[in-house]
């Protein structure tokens, strides 16, 4: 009996290019990547593996599932921080770039993960920079995935978000832990607590958290062009990134006529001062 | 010879002191409680990992050896203030109930030991606010008097958990290292309860089960022979519920990678182990040099574990790390010896 005669059926009718595929391909189901595909995920690896941020991040990991645990969108989703470390360690470019089309999107970046973690990892950073990669390189997996959000992601390049220290209700922290909601449901989270999670700048302007000035708005889409995340952007969403440019770029111009308004109104002011003085 | 001073009365410190009286050394044993044999005695340990031996066997013997020795000179409720170095040996102040002494001494032996972790400090499992979860401290007294009864309501619980690794292999705390015990003392006390009381359900909640060498023997019949229920993950947060009546533990289960949420009655902290307050004091009494742990560090550990470097001074137990009993009175009988060589030289 000949040796091919031991292998499963299957294996005899594979084609020769269906041969050199990894096997792993055809037992979990995963779809078949085309050779463009599986040069992008390459480049991605080898980006996700230089980047300093990844030694940074990723430190090691004793399967304990504590991130798991607290993690909100595991309870809702096939997702886990732990599976993501897990990923962010293989040294399989395919692993990583299954990850990147749908699953890094369910993390709410939270950073629950982070605090739980006994080893220090970052895992919540980790997972951010697996998403800047796969918005820089334009995957359309992650085009498709962020399609719907672009009313957020307008308001949040345009205007910025605040929490205000209101929204912070321990039902929505039960990670919190025991001492924190309380077995009475009552508000018991000491200031300590409080401090750690919310920084105290934003505890103390509980009412003026929601009012962004035009100012820092602007200073904050000028960051997002220096840092180079509106070219990100623009290479996944051209239209949304012009459309964002075009409502700053009018901003831009209301707060300079309001500036020249401004500086005119007060050199009026000081006119006759000066004329007093000098 | 002038005497040599052990510090410490705990399993290291009960052995240095009596191998050091039959070698005919004088010596003072100091011990900052008013009674000898360390944290067994003092939080009643049950049985001894992995044998299932009352620790009264083991405990008994040593306290046999130092009460009524004319030898020793035993020294309870006492505290070391002050040490200098001097020709040989140190010139030490002794307080005891505000009144200081000096003595000369030939040697010294620092067997200071451990405490056990505060659990209080993983907030996020309740201990000390939910009646029902314990630690080692609180469930090896109730075995030791056999009454497993829930605090809150003394009625005997049907479902207990172990939680292995509280205040142990964990940077959030600041305590990465293995305190050694945990596995097999959990792994013991879920034994000793599914032996006395077969109805109650136990289960313990890993990320890595540590019984090595010989110790792998009561981890296997935990299962095989007492149904002891093991799951790899850990719990992340515990919270009431059925109305308070009980515990909700929340953690993931690693193995087949899903959340899981289970009630318990009751629910067992592996509390790790921490260099004691007397480890710490006597580092900056000697200006010793400690490791990043916290813990003393023998100048070669793997060559004399009790050796110091610091001429005239030894090391034994746990004040150099987690250890077992056992360990703990070997390293005391090469520290007795040590120090009486060094005494008589």
């Amino acid at each position: 009996m000949s040796v091919v005669a031991h292998l499963p059926r299957r294996a005899q009718s594979l084609t020769e290019e269906e041969a050199e595929s990894p096997p792993a391909m055809e037992l979990t189901g995963r779809h078949r990547m085309s050779e463009d595909e599986r040069t992008v995920a390459a480049t991605i690896f080898d980006e996700f593996h230089a980047d300093p941020r990844y030694r940074e991040f990723v430190l090691g990991c004793l399967n304990c599932g504590e991130c798991t645990t607290g993690c909100p969108a595991a309870r809702f989703y096939d997702f886990s921080p732990r599976e993501m470390l897990q990923i962010a360690a293989t040294g399989d470019a395919t692993t990583l770039w299954d990850a990147l089309q749908e699953k890094i999107w369910a993390c709410c970046q939270c950073y629950t993960c982070n605090m739980r973690c006994r080893f220090g990892n970052d895992i919540a950073g980790i997972i951010s920079v697996m998403r800047e990669l796969s918005v820089i390189h334009g995957l359309e997996s992650t085009r498709r995935t962020l399609a719907p959000f672009g009313r957020s992601l307008t308001l949040l390049m345009t205007v910025g978000t605040q929490v205000s220290s209101d929204m912070i209700q321990p039902d929505f922290f039960r990670d919190w832990g025991p001492f924190a909601t309380g077995s009475d449901q009552v508000w018991q989270v000491t200031p300590e607590v409080m401090r750690k999670a919310i920084p105290l700048d934003v505890l103390q302007t509980t009412r003026s958290s929601w009012e962004v000035s035009v100012q820092t708005s602007l200073e904050l889409f000028r960051i997002y062009e220096e840092t180079g995340v509106l070219d990100m952007l623009r290479g996944l969403d051209p239209d949304l990134t012009e459309m964002l440019v075009d409502i700053v770029e009018e901003r831009r111009e209301e707060f300079a006529e309001a500036r020249e308004r401004f500086s005119s109104e007060l050199a009026g002011q000081r006119g006759p001062v000066a004329t007093f003085t000098g | 010879m002038n005497p040599v001073l052990v510090l410490g009365g705990g399993p290291a410190g009960l052995s240095a002191a009596g191998e050091l009286a039959s070698l005919g050394a004088p010596t003072i044993l100091v011990e900052r409680e008013g009674y000898l044999g360390g944290n067994p005695k003092r939080w009643h340990y049950s049985l001894l990992a992995p044998d299932l031996r009352p620790t009264e066997e083991v405990m008994d013997p040593l306290l046999g050896k130092i009460e009524g020795n004319s030898r020793i000179e035993l020294r309870l409720s006492t505290t070391l203030a002050k040490a200098e170095p001097v020709e040989k040996g140190y010139r030490v102040t002794l307080r005891s109930a505000g009144a200081l002494e000096e003595r000369d001494v030939s040697s010294v032996i620092v067997a200071t030991g451990f405490d056990h972790f505060d659990s209080r400090r993983k907030f996020e499992y309740g201990y000390g606010r939910y009646p029902d979860v314990l630690d080692f401290k609180e469930i090896e007294i109730m075995l030791h008097e056999d009454r497993v009864l829930r605090p809150s309501d003394g009625k005997p619980p049907k479902r207990m958990a172990w939680i292995l690794c509280v205040g142990s292999r964990d940077v959030q705390v600041g305590n990465p290292w293995c305190c050694r015990m945990g596995c097999v003392v959990s792994i013991k006390q879920a034994v000793e309860v599914r032996r006395k009381h077969p109805e109650i359900d136990a289960y313990v909640y890993y990320m890595d089960i540590r019984t090595y060498g010989l110790w792998e023997d009561l981890y296997w019949k935990s299962m095989q022979e007492y149904g002891v229920k093991f799951v790899r993950g850990r719990i992340g947060q515990i919270t009431l519920a059925e109305g308070g009546s009980r515990l909700m533990a929340t953690g993931e289960d690693t193995i087949l990678s899903r959340p899981t949420e289970v009630p318990f009655d009751m629910i067992i902290l592996a509390s790790g182990m921490e260099p004691s307050a007397g480890t710490k004091e006597v580092a900056t009494l000697f200006g010793l040099s400690v490791g990043p742990e916290g813990f003393l560090t023998p100048r070669i550990s793997d060559l004399n574990p009790v050796d110091s470097g610091v001429p005239g001074l030894f090391f034994a137990g746990a004040a150099t790390g987690p250890k077992a009993i056992p360990d703990a009175i070997t390293e005391g009988m090469g520290a007795a010896l040590r120090a009486f060589q060094y005494a008589r030289d």
